[in-house]
């Protein structure tokens, strides 16, 4: 098949030729000789090849035609050289694929708009109490109205919250996480459903027990079937009625903001009676709020944190005299911002790194073509005196690259969805990334763009290079020792200098994120882990009304589960370290030293049995709890060292007296514990004030605002392996209640092992692309330098001719590349001083520029360069100085 | 490095295009008459290059001046024959009138005197 501009190509080459022949055949009408007459002819017209190339300049589109020319030319010295081209490609598959596969990440997380109507007007609201420590909190109930009817800023203001449900019914039930949401929330979203509507403002007043479905809920529970408005389902034992399903699309609460997750069903937000009374409590809600168009984010801003003294002012009297200095503060921030935040760090800081192992990719590329120029040398003469120009040169190298990362793009758009699909299947809980981004157009045109830019990264050096032999003209090309190849030689070396320098800083990154996360893991949390089993047991507020009840199932499980054979000790507890708790805020008895009038932020736990004791957590002073602090007896507590110390300086906190708000007596303190980590290790250790379980009001019992107060956390110290317990234990709980599904079996070790996941996530990510960058540095400074080697050969083999000993030769090759490596590693660490700082949010207890691990990683890295250098190195050592001298 | 035509061109182009257009208007003719033709008619002194007349036949053609078709020549060769277009002729009456009054505004500097006589 001919192409257009083939045919236009033989149009032309006949149209010149008939002008040849009709000179010619004019000369021999005025009498020349035939033979005469062709020779003239020709003499006359000039270089016939030359006038066809200045005529195609003039036609259109002659750009394409040359670059597909360049294209084919381009194929073929690929094919020639599979070798090269496999190496080639391969790096930059590697190189664009891990960015393709971060920026489908980066671009779905914090480029794209929220998937919602108008995103960018969609506000987030929180409360807080600076004083108490409390910089973002949910909103309590009362403070949420308060705030709906004396706003102005936002055409609407919707609250959620997620909440556990069991699901049961027809089929066997379920533990699903939910949400509670305002009937404005949806329309403020502008979500539509896809079956059925979404909630009306009347459902906003409790007793209406309606739920709409998710997509994935539908599909799996209720097949899919399209009657299902209208049906009932089983939600905690109470029948709801099915009014919508949304479309597959739609995700909501969004993973990140205070704790959200996504939901599986929605049912109304529909306060209760009591969670609107619940003044001072429960700062649990969500707030989504929609600025009203045309208003600024600041003026909005403003009037939210204006409206914080009009909450203030709703306060009963007692409450507002026991936060007495304490105000609440109103803030607002971007809705898109409160989701995002918390992974823009680690994303960016992985986008550079991908940025850094594709450049390491491509001067590995560049180096590889600047080695291969020096055998094209006859080529580029022959190409030059045929006519072809510089900048035709310099098209062509650059066709050959830009060949190259097309092939590497596309293998990396593969190799990226399969790295995209595994790298988020690692993210942990604790790290709010989606766990599913599909590929789209902005991905594609990503690898485009990636490919362009890795062209001229990577061709354009070796393509001025190749260019410049045309410069010397097509007679001065002899032996190696040309210029050019002193210019390769010059090119080689600051390439593989370059390359250091970037595997350099990704080493230095990931190093000290490596250290880090070794100081985290060693970190005491407070107690010992080993040799504990935990359980979780969600006891349903249905079934365990009453207060007594619920002590009395507590003390039953206590006894049976201690009786276990292999048991050392058995304890409950409201919150496993680690996993974070409850913050009240508490009052002093006269006033303390530290606080005066104010109240003070704790954290506070509840316990039974020998919970201290199990987990090993020490007592420092006074005594843990007994089974006779029962709630007719003196209520009592016991406070961590550290907050002994804040409340009481200088003096001995047993027998001092502390209340929680206005919600308890005063309690005595009894003991005095070791600090433990609340949250996830790497946090401070929290001021903690325990409390026993058994002296838990009744009033909590029977009052939601105060929580889930029924559901406890199983402590279980074993003699040997804990997870061997397990059924033995299941055993004891059904034994006493065969209806209980026990929840989050998990042994300590577990336990600390996923408060660390994000940590060891981001660990494990930049760990994996520093290695990338150190292996493919390696191969970089091996390539140039067993190059150089050869091309020295001759070099070599007159030294050990005129008496050189090996061990010169050896010595060398090896200065060579331990200098560039070490010119590189100068480099690399003044630009690793600078970058690292960008990344101290991520680490813990480790400087961004910790001499440690840079003096660690500069080691490694010569090392890994002496290494690459030595075994050509050898090679050199061992020439044969007769058939070097042989040698071409 | 080869010498390059371009120069050439450059220097030539607009006089060149106007004695192309020029020389197609007495009829059809391919690039080898053209150049005969401008070579016969100005006393050989102007000797077209076949570096700068082909160039300018595909530029020409390309603007739409001029169109090419392919022709049997008298012994039975094909050629390729070049004829001007309507625009062509448009282009042709303004650069006529561009070059005369160059051409005057030449003779005006290099004698003045006669200018002023004839004034």
């Amino acid at each position: 098949m001919k192409f257009p501009w083939q045919r236009k190509q033989e149009d032309l080459r006949q149209e010149l030729q008939s002008h040849l022949q009709m000179e010619a055949s004019d000369r021999i009408e005025r009498g020349e000789i035939a033979e005469h007459a062709q020779q003239a002819a020709r003499r006359e017209f000039g270089n016939v090849a030359l006038v066809e190339q200045v005529t195609r300049d003039q036609w259109p589109w002659r750009w394409l035609d040359e670059f597909l020319q360049d294209l084919r030319y381009a194929t073929r010295m690929l094919g020639k050289n599979p070798g090269f081209t496999l190496v080639a490609v391969l790096t930059l598959a590697l190189g664009i694929g891990a960015n393709t596969a971060i920026f489908g990440v980066v671009n779905a997380v914090l480029l794209r708009p929220l998937p919602f109507k108008q995103p960018s007007r969609l506000m987030m609201l929180f409360e807080g109490i600076p004083k108490l420590g409390f910089s973002k909190m949910g909103f309590s109930a009362p403070d949420f109205m308060v705030f709906v009817r004396a706003q102005k800023s936002f055409e609407s203001v919707g609250a959620y919250q997620n909440k556990y449900f069991n699901i049961s019914g027809d089929r066997e039930p379920e533990r699903l996480m939910a949400a509670r949401v305002s009937s404005s929330v949806f329309p403020m979203l502008g979500a539509e459903p896809m079956l059925g509507r979404t909630f009306t403002s009347g459902e906003d007043a409790p007793g209406q027990n309606v739920v709409i479905l998710s997509y994935g809920l539908w599909q799996s529970r209720f097949g899919s079937d399209p009657g299902i408005i209208g049906r009932s389902l089983e939600l905690n034992r109470t029948p709801y009625t099915v009014i919508g399903v949304m479309p597959k699309a739609f995700n909501f609460p969004l993973r990140g903001p205070q704790g959200s997750e996504p939901a599986e069903l929605w049912v109304p937000m529909a306060f209760t009676a009591t969670e609107l009374e619940g003044w001072g409590t429960n700062y649990m809600n969500g707030v989504l709020a929609r600025l009203r168009p045309g208003l600024a984010f600041e003026q909005a801003s403003a009037e939210a944190e204006s409206l914080s003294h009009s909450i203030g002012s709703n306060y009963p009297p007692e409450l507002t005299k026991a936060f007495q200095g304490a105000e609440l503060k109103v803030g607002m921030n971007s809705y898109h911002e409160e989701v995002v935040k918390s992974v823009r760090t680690l994303l960016l800081i992985l986008m550079a790194a991908v940025v850094l192992v594709l450049l390491i990719a491509c001067v590995n590329v560049a180096t590889l073509l600047v080695s291969r120029a020096g055998s094209r040398q006859k080529e580029v003469a022959l190409r030059t005196t045929l006519g072809a120009t510089r900048v035709r040169l310099l098209r062509q190298m650059l066709t050959e690259s830009l060949l190259l990362a097309l092939i590497g793009g596309s293998l990396g758009l593969a190799f990226a969805s399969w790295v995209k699909t595994y790298l988020l299947s690692l993210v942990p809980e604790s790290v709010p990334l989606p766990h599913d981004i599909p590929t789209d157009g902005s991905v594609i045109v990503f690898v485009l763009a990636a490919s362009f830019v890795t062209t001229v990264l990577c061709g354009l050096v070796p393509a001025f290079q190749v260019s410049a032999m045309a410069l010397h003209g097509p007679l001065q090309e002899g032996g190696r020792s040309g210029t050019p190849g002193r210019l390769r030689h010059r090119l080689q070396g600051f390439f593989v200098t370059v390359e250091f320098a970037l595997a350099l800083v990704l080493l230095i990154g990931s190093g000290l994120l490596i250290r880090s996360f070794a100081k985290l893991v060693e970190t005491d949390p407070g107690f010992r882990p080993d040799h504990v089993l935990t359980l979780k047991i969600p006891i349903a507020s249905e079934r365990y009304t009453q207060a007594p009840k619920v002590r009395q199932f507590y003390e039953q499980l206590l006894d049976r589960t201690g009786n276990i054979p292999g048991v050392k000790a058995v304890g409950l507890t409201s919150d496993l370290p680690l996993n974070g708790c409850g913050t009240i805020a508490i009052q002093i008895e006269g006033g303390g030293n530290a606080g005066g009038e104010t109240p003070q932020a704790i954290c506070q736990t509840w316990q039974v049995g020998n919970y201290f004791q199990t987990l090993g957590i020490p007592l420092r002073k006074g005594r843990y709890f007994t089974l006779e602090d029962r709630i007719d007896a003196q209520p009592v507590a016991i406070v961590s060292e550290t907050a002994g110390r804040q409340f009481w300086p200088g003096q001995d906190p047993i027998g001092k007296r502390i209340r929680w708000g206005v919600y308890s007596p005063w309690q005595t303190i009894v003991g005095i514990v070791g600090d433990v980590n609340d949250e996830p290790l790497g946090h401070p250790a929290q001021l903690h004030v325990y409390r026993p379980y058994l002296q838990m009001a009744d009033l909590f019992f029977e009052d939601s605002r105060f929580g889930e107060v029924r559901s406890m956390n199983l402590a279980v110290r074993s003699q040997t392996d804990p997870a061997s317990l397990t059924s033995a234990v299941i055993g004891q709980i059904h034994s006493l209640d065969p209806d209980l599904t026990v929840a989050h079996i998990r042994t300590m070790a577990q336990v600390i092992s996923s408060s660390v996941a994000g940590p060891r996530f981001n660990t494990l990510l930049l760990g994996v692309f520093a290695a990338v960058a150190l292996f493919l540095a390696a191969i970089g400074i091996y390539g140039v330098m067993a190059y150089a080697t050869t091309q020295q050969t001759q070099e070599i083999g007159i030294r050990l001719a005129l008496g050189a000993q090996p061990r010169n030769v050896l010595y060398l090759v090896l200065r060579r590349g331990v200098r560039l490596a070490g010119v590189g590693a100068a480099f690399g660490v003044a630009a690793a001083l600078a970058l690292t700082r960008l990344m101290a949010g991520l680490l813990y207890d480790v400087s961004a520029t910790d001499p440690v691990t840079f003096s660690f990683v500069v080691i490694l890295l010569l090392a890994i360069a002496l290494l690459a250098c030595y075994v050509p190195a050898r090679r050199a050592m061992r020439v044969d100085p007769i058939v070097a001298l042989r040698y071409e | 490095m080869a010498p390059r035509y371009q120069n050439r061109i450059e220097l030539l182009q607009g006089t060149l295009d106007l004695l192309i257009l020029q020389t197609l208007q007495w009829g059809p003719q391919h690039g080898y008459g053209i150049s005969q033709h401008i070579r016969a008619n100005s006393g050989e002194i102007l000797q077209v290059d076949t570096g700068s007349l082909y160039p300018a036949l595909h530029r020409l053609e390309r603007q739409k001046w001029i169109s090419a078709d392919w022709k049997l020549s008298e012994n039975k060769q094909r050629v390729r024959v070049y004829r001007l277009t309507a625009t062509g002729k448009k282009q042709l009456l303004s650069e006529r009138s561009r070059w005369e009054q160059l051409s005057d505004a030449i003779a005006g500097v290099l004698s003045p005197a006669k200018r002023e006589g004839q004034a």
